[in-house]
Parts: structure tokens; sequence; C-alpha cells
């Protein structure tokens, strides 16, 4: 009786003690400091932190109260995506939009894409145009550079942003740099 | 001489003691016209610190500016106060003119490292101009 009861009793204590050291799913504030930050690829706190600053930026420069008729309108051309990790570069430029959008300071148009590709095909089918050019573009491009020293690994991506009037000069340009550094991944920061 | 041998010993160790302490601070020497450690802090109710940090990290002033386009910016002058170096995280909230906080979700919480004696200014701009009053966190950063 007892050589069978003990190893039920180890089972069952060693899956207990493993349900209680796991971490139960949750939800957490998105960006909040319970996130996870990683070394090598972009967090949702990075790209939020990328995006507040460029609009900080953006709008303490006053680039985009030099229109005629304000709100500005602005076509997002292409933000490419040059790193190693594949990510969707919307959730830098959609962060920047609705920062814009909120601020009053500019609306983007969503029936002029890059290669004629309108974001809603159905307002341009419908004949939403606009009347005139947009005021500006806005293009980018993400970038990686990654370092090591012994098991320390580092990463910096640069988030370039170019606002381009319909002049075709570059009435403003940024660039926000998050570097990275650490072993593993941590959970908060 | 027994007692100036044991007496010159003692005043080394602490020399050497100091030596070794001062080789592992950061620090930062600023020049400028006022020297930061005659400055008060800034009682300011908009200025929220965590935990001890309050104590390592004074805002020693807080100034407001519109930009071009009319918007509020801020610019909030810290200065670590310890020999070495602090580490935190800051963000700021925005209200309008009826106190409502605007865009309260996704505030980016941005990590600083200050040098010990070292004094930087924090700014942020307001995210639309019906924003009229803000607060500033700051946080003691985990790692």
């Amino acid at each position: 009786m007892k050589p069978i009861l003990l190893p039920l009793v180890l089972a069952a204590s060693a899956s207990v003690f493993w349900t209680g050291c796991g971490t139960p799913a949750r939800r957490i504030e998105s960006g909040g400091r319970e996130s996870i930050t990683t070394v090598g690829s972009i967090d949702i706190q990075d790209f939020i932190a990328a995006a507040e600053a460029s609009v900080n930026k953006l709008l303490a420069s006053g680039a985009l109260d030099r229109v005629p008729m304000p709100p500005a309108i602005l076509a997002v051309s292409g933000v490419r995506n040059d790193t190693g990790h594949q990510f969707d570069t919307d959730l830098l430029t959609k962060k920047i939009r609705v920062k814009l959008n909120t601020s009053g300071k500019a609306l983007t148009t969503t029936t002029v894409g890059l290669g004629g590709h309108a974001e809603d095909p159905l307002a341009k089918e419908l004949g939403a145009e606009l009347p005139h050019r947009p005021d500006f573009t806005l293009s980018g491009k993400i970038l990686e550079t990654r370092s090591k020293a012994g098991k320390v690994e580092q990463s910096t991506f640069s988030f370039q942003l170019s606002l381009t009037d319909n002049r075709g000069l570059a009435l403003w340009e940024g660039e926000e740099e998050i570097t990275k550094q650490g072993s593993r991944a941590t959970v908060g920061f | 001489m027994n007692v100036s041998s044991a007496n010159l010993l003692f005043g080394a160790s602490l020399l050497a003691t100091c030596l070794v302490f001062t080789g592992c601070q950061t620090s930062v020497n600023t020049v400028s016209r006022e020297p930061p450690a005659q400055r008060q802090m800034v009682t300011d109710k908009r200025v929220i610190t965590y935990a001890n940090l309050g104590r390592r990290v004074y805002v020693i002033g807080v100034a407001e500016a519109p930009t071009p386009g009319g918007v509020l910016q801020i610019q909030v002058e810290v200065w670590n106060r310890t020999g070495s170096a602090q580490r935190f995280n800051y963000w700021f909230e925005w209200f309008d003119s009826n106190g409502m906080q605007v865009n309260p979700t996704s505030t980016a919480k941005i990590p600083c490292l200050l040098e010990g004696g070292e004094t930087r200014l924090l700014s942020s701009v307001a995210p639309n101009p019906l924003c009229k009053d803000f607060r500033v966190k700051f946080m003691e950063a985990k790692y």
C-alpha cells in the first residue's frame, strides 16, 4: 500500500508546486510598467514612445500650421521597415495619425495612397476625392543597429520620419532612437 | 611613534576608501551662473514622485510656454542631488480646462538616467490646443 501511495503524493505535490509557480494570464496596461521588455525586438512601449516623441516634436515645430487652410491635410506615404523583424509599420504610423488627428492640427486622407492604392477604396469609389493635393506627405524608415559584448546585447531602433510639403521639400524631419541593452527579456521597466 | 603610525595608517585607509567609492560613482560637474545647490525645490502639486525617488531627484523648476502653433509646451528641470546615477521613468498627463484628462491611455513612460549632480530639462508638448494643465509623474526604474 505504501509504495503506491508515495509516488501519488509526490506527483500531486509536484503538480501543485508547478501550478503555483506559473504566472496566470491577465490583462495589463499597454505600454505600462508591467510590459515585457525585450532586447532584440521592438516592443509595444517602444512604438508608443517613438510615436509620442515624434508627434511632440512635430507639434512643437509649428510645421503643420504653415498651411493656407488649417487643419493641414496629410497623406501617409510609405514607412519602410528596414529591421530584421517583421511587423506592420502601422503600429507606428497609426499612433502618429491618431495623435495628429486629436491635436486638431492635421487630418489624414484615406483616399490618396502610395501607387494609387487608397486605404479606403469604397470612399474613393464613391467619389470622395480631395479638391486639391494634400498639404503634406509623411514618409519614413525604421532601422536597427545591433551590437554585443559577451552575453550583453544592445539594440538601437531608429524611427526616421519626414514631412514633405507639396513643393517636394522636407519641411520637418524627426528621428527617435530607442536603445535597449541586456542579456534577456524582462518583465517591467 | 606607534600612535603616529597608527594615525598614518588610518588616514591612508580612509583616503583609499574614499578613492574606491569615488571611483564607483558617476557624477557630472555642471557649470552654471547659479549653482543648482542654491536652488530651492519647487513645491508643485502637479509633480508626483513615487517612493524614495523624491529625496534623490528634485524638481527645481517648471516652465511653460506656447509652441508656434499655440499648443502648450512644458519643461521640467530635474536635479540629481546625489553623487550616484539615478534611473527613473517619467510621463506627462494632460488635462483640459474642465480638468478632464485628455488621451488617458497609451502614455509613453520615458526612461531617464541622470548622472550624479546632473540637471536636465524634461519636456513635453500638449496633445492639443485645448489642454490647459498637466501633471508629471516620476517613478523609480526597476532595472
